[in-house]
């Protein structure tokens, strides 16, 4: 169900899950469009030689993708607030989960609370969160 | 009756939960705790006073400690004001013999907590450290573990004949109650808890499996 005004949410409600593009292509790109160029976010290989499990998502993708994830439920919603976590590493090119779910209800500021979490395909939470959603009354 | 024993609200630096919202969320998913423990990182929450809100949602809700020592992460049940003037809960580098035994002194129990962990849990330090002395019970089972890390928890405290309980290690509302502990009797106290502790009389129960 999208989301169009706060009426519309309840506490509780799982958000549709998100299934982030973390492959290696689109992550390397992403780094060096965004000047984090570096072999730890474009090779596996040299990676691992840095002692990573494999070449990264940079959080600020994740990010970008929590952000993606609460409009594709909400499209008028304006994110105040994305306050991130991180617990380990995304590693590219293993698909990964992103879920929320609203925890808070602030029906006179029209502002939703969501928790967020990027979780690995052993269910392992990688990055959690709070998101801070404004909605149209 | 079933308690999370590990809980941080946004009285934790990594903490984003509000402690009436996890009460909100316990009630609204009909999770099976009957409360749950606060212990909060590096500190112990002397100001916040939660028993409205037990009250309003019929929980148990308990202060406890996480405390940081060479051997990884703690929890202490029962802190005191003296406890809290035996050692300097704010440090990142305790000593573990320090607070295991000013925690017996001072009527406390510690408890390691996610001991299969690498870096910050104490089954990562056994090898260079050695066995400390005067652990009695370790968390076996934690919300937040990743691989094997409850498997080493849980394979080293029956080596070592230590009692295990579980917590959820939650930091956001959502991840409360994924593991707790179960006792046979009431708790309606830290002392309660913490009787119940010394007396070995609780389970742990991970719920993260039971769907």
């Amino acid at each position: 169900m999208s989301i169009a005004t706060l009426s519309d949410v309840e506490f509780g409600v799982e958000l549709p899950t998100f299934e982030p593009d973390t492959s290696l292509k689109t992550v390397g790109t992403f780094a060096e469009l965004v000047g984090w160029g570096g072999a730890r976010f474009s090779d596996h290989e040299a990676a691992r030689k840095e002692g990573l499990a494999g070449a990264m998502v940079p959080g600020i993708l994740s990010q970008g993708y929590l952000v993606a994830m609460i409009h594709q439920w909400a499209p008028p919603a304006e994110i105040k607030k994305i306050d991130t976590v991180f617990r380990a590493p995304v590693i590219a090119d293993e698909p990964h989960a992103i879920n929320g779910v609203v925890t808070d209800i602030d029906d006179e500021e029209g502002l939703v609370e969501v928790d967020i979490t990027v979780t690995n395909e052993k269910g392992e939470t990688r990055v959690f969160g709070t998101a801070s959603v404004k909605l149209p009354q | 009756m079933l308690l999370d024993l590990h809980t941080h609200s946004i009285k934790s630096d990594d903490g984003r939960a509000k402690v009436e919202n996890y009460c909100q969320w316990i009630k609204a998913k009909a999770l099976p705790l009957d409360g749950f423990v606060l212990t909060e990182h590096r500190q112990f929450d002397d100001e916040s006073d939660y028993s409205a809100l037990a009250e309003k949602f019929g929980l148990c809700i308990l202060k406890a400690s996480e405390v940081e020592t060479e051997y990884g992460h703690v929890l202490v049940y029962g802190v005191t004001p003296e406890l809290q003037k035996a050692f300097d809960f704010a440090s990142t580098h305790l000593e573990l013999a320090v607070v295991l035994s000013e925690s017996k002194k001072h009527g406390a129990m510690a408890v390691p907590c996610h001991p299969g962990r690498p870096k910050v849990g104490m089954f990562a330090h056994t090898d260079e450290l050695g066995i400390p002395e005067g652990v009695e019970i370790v968390e076996i089972h934690n919300g937040g573990s990743r691989d094997q890390e409850d498997q080493i928890a849980i394979d080293n405290a029956e080596a070592l004949n230590y009692r295990g309980i579980a917590g959820s290690d939650s930091h956001i509302v959502s991840h409360i109650g994924r593991c707790a502990t179960k006792f046979s009797r009431n708790i309606n106290s830290i002392n309660d808890l913490v009787e119940a502790l010394k007396a070995g009389d609780f389970e742990a129960v991970n719920l993260k499996t039971a769907g």
